[in-house]
């Protein structure tokens, strides 16, 4: 290869860096979506009747279902049948500590710089690896022992807090929600759970980072974190996908209970393979999650930074149902090339003097179509309930598109909304000033998109602040000149 | 939705009368193909149309009984009538520069209703079921306002689907003015062409207040090279009523506003979709919306900016806003922004609330009852909508309507 082919290579891979592939002995059940797959993949996680009955009732009525195709996405067929809904790296039993995990894997985790190793220790977060179907290893599991938290793969969860499982687990998205998230209720394989006792302020962050790896797979986890009263967490969640030139579904489900003054805090940054710059290849994002601001007082604020995926479809929501609650909304959404997101959130005021705030920051590029898609309603007895949103669009290039759907709904004489949007390009007069200033156009633009999203980055973790703004740099390599 | 199709189509009321044939056919068939909107039909999901559904419709006759006399206007205008959803041309009053017509299948342009979904279904089934569509044609600056006046008789319920077309010549200009009343239970399902030629400029005032009479109309303005088309809506609210206000600005320089307050009581039911396309760059339009919902009135306002490919420096601006003025009534928004060009600005705003204690307290701190505060607060909200509005006896009547609708 010559040195300059080289470099091209070496540039493109520099555009996506987690894309590389872990050649590893897997586990696989066969592709195709029926019964008895479901029958199989619960009986791999050795799980009770109830779960296994909860499951099939999902896949009856996901079968009653057509797919949504009110998103402004240009979606194609997807093929449940061709999918292997559950692949796991071979291993006889599960590890009892990380010394035990494949160290393949865990060479696959450093590469991505995820901590799972105890020398990471000094890092700080607990970690939940989640490697295809299966979490591969949770760090600090101990330390949060001693504390009163739980945190642990979904499936340990199911064999050692059956109850506490029973009793959330689609008490905030029913599998009747919608079609994706009845279909991760058929066939979920593994993710997070997450229980803070009442009074517990979690004593370090918690995060959860899921890797596709296996070829023609899906991903479908199922995160569950349970706030008591008077709790405290924040959650972080990363993701990461090999290049390939096939398209891989991602269809998980999130639920949040937040107890009375119960806060939680969940950030993501979203990376997985978007496809390359011909649109072939990519990740599809479908995902549900949802907060319940069940009690008084309680407080859940979503922050995302996507910048991956060739098609997302995605709308973090609250349920506002204790009086005094307060929801956050704050995403930056990032498009290039042939990417297409549809995503925004959800506010539901239920009760009194509730309160929301959305601020979302949206960046199309190259050949992408990226949508914002809220709703805020206010219920008949959410009494002085106050909604702010704050909707932001940049255009970099003449071929891409931007878009804004704010559905507003007021039941409630009391209710204040106030929404405003805007719509624009990188200003020329800010590029001359920074190219004046000695920046080339390239860092002009990515110090302009570093300003336009600086409300949503602050609320991010230190550690997650930097590597957003990183990937957001990387992404936007090539969109100008 | 079926029961409506019948109600609406009955199949051997879709006349094969020659030239309109081939048109009526067609609508026929997307409207069995695809039915009515229902509430999953993303731009009719808060209109309950099931209360068209409980209604029954009686056949629209010929005139029987004597025409009643247009209102008067403090102003000259020209008139013309329409009673019933029948045009007699003796009776219009045209200002110099305005000549009408027939309506020929060449005037009518169905390419752009959608076929494959029943989000058009009621435009279809205007032009299945219209029985004479009427042309008016502009040239030169008329300077007398031109008043369609629509009005049903009292006991009157059928469905009436009545077409026009205005049609400005280059250069042309003209101040329309629409004023729909009635009280009568029957369907009003109306279909109103505007068409700008380059330099032309339109000034359209509406101002309608229905009672049971249900409303559904689908007004499309084409706007050319440096042509300009300015709304005003005033919607005193109606039992149903369904409004969109389509503006398509295909050429240079071409622009358009539309502005509108919707003063609703009682269990009025307003939808107002307005779109504008921007289909051509170096193109601009402005658009606010105000709705005020009492007693158990229902709002709804979506607005549409789309910018497609291409058109570079194009501007758009779109405010709405609402006041929720008691526990039952209801107001639901959707101001939407489709931007796909990269040199332009695009923006809006929307807010739903209720009066503001402060300004009302000061109010009466200057000596005013609760009453007037109230009265004056909402009239000063609803007025700033009309602020673009040439001044001149035109825009004294309208803040009267104003006032008397509040």
């Amino acid at each position: 290869m010559s040195e300059t082919q080289q470099q091209v290579e070496d540039l493109i891979q520099s555009r996506y860096k987690a894309g590389f592939y872990t050649d590893i002995e897997s586990d696989t059940i066969p592709a195709g979506l029926n019964e008895e797959v479901i029958a199989m993949i619960s009986a791999k996680k050795s799980e009770p009747e109830w779960l296994l009955e909860w499951r099939l009732k999902a896949f009856h009525h996901w079968q009653t279902l057509t797919g949504p195709n009110w998103a402004k996405l240009n979606l194609p067929p997807i093929d449940f049948q061709k999918i292997h809904y559950f692949s796991s790296p071979k291993q006889k039993d599960r590890p009892q500590s990380l010394d035990e995990v494949d160290p393949k894997l865990l060479e696959t985790f450093d590469k991505l710089g995820v901590p799972l190793h105890e020398r990471a220790r000094l890092a700080g977060v607990a970690v939940d690896a989640v490697f295809d179907s299966v979490s591969v290893g949770t760090t600090f599991q101990k330390e949060l022992e001693e504390a009163g938290v739980i945190f642990c793969s979904f499936s340990e969860a199911v064999q050692n807090h059956p109850d506490l499982v029973r009793e959330y687990l689609g008490s905030v998205v029913p599998y009747r929600d919608n079609y994706f998230a009845c279909l991760n209720s058929a066939v979920f394989s593994d993710g997070s759970f997450v229980y803070i006792p009442e009074g517990t302020k979690c004593p370090m962050e918690l995060s959860t980072y899921f890797r596709i790896n296996a070829r023609d797979t899906g991903q479908f986890e199922r995160t569950l974190i349970i706030a008591e009263p008077g709790a405290e967490v924040s959650y972080l969640e990363g993701c990461t996908a090999p290049m390939r030139d096939e398209n891989q579904l991602h269809a998980a489900v999130v639920e949040l209970v937040a107890r009375e003054k119960a806060k939680v805090k969940y950030s993501t940054v979203q990376n997985w393979y978007p496809g390359d710059e011909n649109g072939k290849g990519g990740i599809y994002n479908f995902v549900t999650k949802r907060g319940d601001c069940r009690e008084d007082d309680a407080r859940i604020s979503w922050t995302q930074v996507e910048t991956g995926s060739a098609i997302t479809w995605k709308y973090p929501s609250c349920v506002l149902r204790g009086d005094r609650s307060a929801g956050e909304f704050y995403s930056v959404a990032l498009t290039h090339n042939h990417q297409q997101a549809d995503t925004g959130t959800k506010m539901i005021h239920l009760g009194k003097n509730t309160s929301s705030k959305i601020i979302s920051k949206g960046i199309s590029a190259g050949k992408s179509s990226n949508s914002y898609r809220g709703l805020v309603r206010m219920a008949k007895k959410a009494d002085s309930a106050r909604n702010y949103t704050q909707c932001d669009s940049l255009l970099i290039g003449k071929t891409c598109g931007a878009h804004t759907f704010p559905y507003i709904e007021s039941s409630n004489p009391t209710a204040k909304i106030e929404h405003e949007a805007t719509t624009s390009r990188i200003g020329e007069d800010q590029l001359f000033y920074c190219q004046s200033r000695g920046l080339d156009e390239e860092e002009a633009v990515a110090l302009i998109v570093d300003g336009f999203c600086k409300e949503v980055f602050k609320e991010l973790p230190m550690e997650f602040a930097v590597e957003a703004k990183a990937l957001l740099e990387i992404s936007l390599e090539g969109a100008v000149g | 939705m079926s029961a409506l199709i019948e109600k609406l189509l009955p199949e051997a009321d879709v006349s094969d009368d020659g030239s309109f044939g081939a048109l009526r056919r067609k609508a026929q068939k997307v409207l069995m193909q695809h039915g009515f909107p229902q509430r999953k039909t993303e731009n009719w999901k808060y209109l309950p149309l099931g209360l068209l559904e409980k209604r029954t419709f009686s056949t629209a006759g010929p005139l029987t009984g004597p025409v009643p006399a247009p209102p008067e206007f403090p102003f000259e205008t020209g008139i013309v009538h329409m009673h019933n959803g029948l045009l007699d041309p003796q009776r219009c009053r045209l200002p110099r520069g305005v000549a009408i017509t027939g309506m020929l299948p060449s005037d009518i342009d169905a390419s752009k209703l959608d076929d494959t979904s029943p989000a058009d279904a009621f435009a279809w089934l205007n032009l299945a079921r219209f029985d004479q569509g009427w042309k008016l044609r502009v040239e030169g600056r008329v300077e007398q306002p031109l008043a369609i006046v629509t009005s049903c008789d009292e006991d009157f319920e059928a469905a009436i689907h009545p077409r026009l077309k205005v049609e400005l010549a280059e250069g042309a200009a003209l101040t329309l003015l629409e004023v729909q009343h009635s009280e009568a239970a029957g369907l009003i399902n109306g279909v109103l062409d505007l068409e700008l030629a380059p330099k032309s400029s339109l000034v359209h005032l509406i101002d309608r207040s229905f009672g049971e009479t249900a409303l559904i109309q689908r007004t499309t303005a084409r706007v050319s090279d440096a042509a300009e088309y300015r709304a005003f809506v005033l919607d005193g609210g109606g039992r149903l009523t369904r409004q969109d206000l389509m503006a398509e600005l295909d050429a240079a320089g071409a622009s358009a506003s539309i502005s509108g307050v919707a003063a609703l009581g009682g269990r009025a039911l307003v939808d107002y979709h307005t779109a504008i396309e921007h289909l051509l760059g170096r193109t601009s339009s402005r658009e606010n919306f105000r709705i005020l919902a009492d007693d158990q009135a229902v709002g709804v306002f979506n607005g549409r900016i789309h910018i497609v490919p291409g058109a570079d420096d194009s501007h758009s601006e779109m405010n709405t806003g609402n006041l929720l003025l008691s526990e039952d009534a209801r107001i639901n928004t959707k101001p939407e922004l489709e931007i796909h060009a990269e040199d332009v600005t695009a923006s809006h705003g929307a807010t739903i609330g209720q009066l503001d204690d402060d300004a009302r307290f000061y109010l009466r701190s200057r000596g005013l009852t609760d009453g007037q505060a109230i009265a004056l607060l909402k009239y000063g909200f609803a007025a700033a909508v009309f602020d673009g509005m040439d001044a001149g006896a035109l825009k004294e009547w309208m803040l009267e309507r104003l006032e008397a609708c509040l």
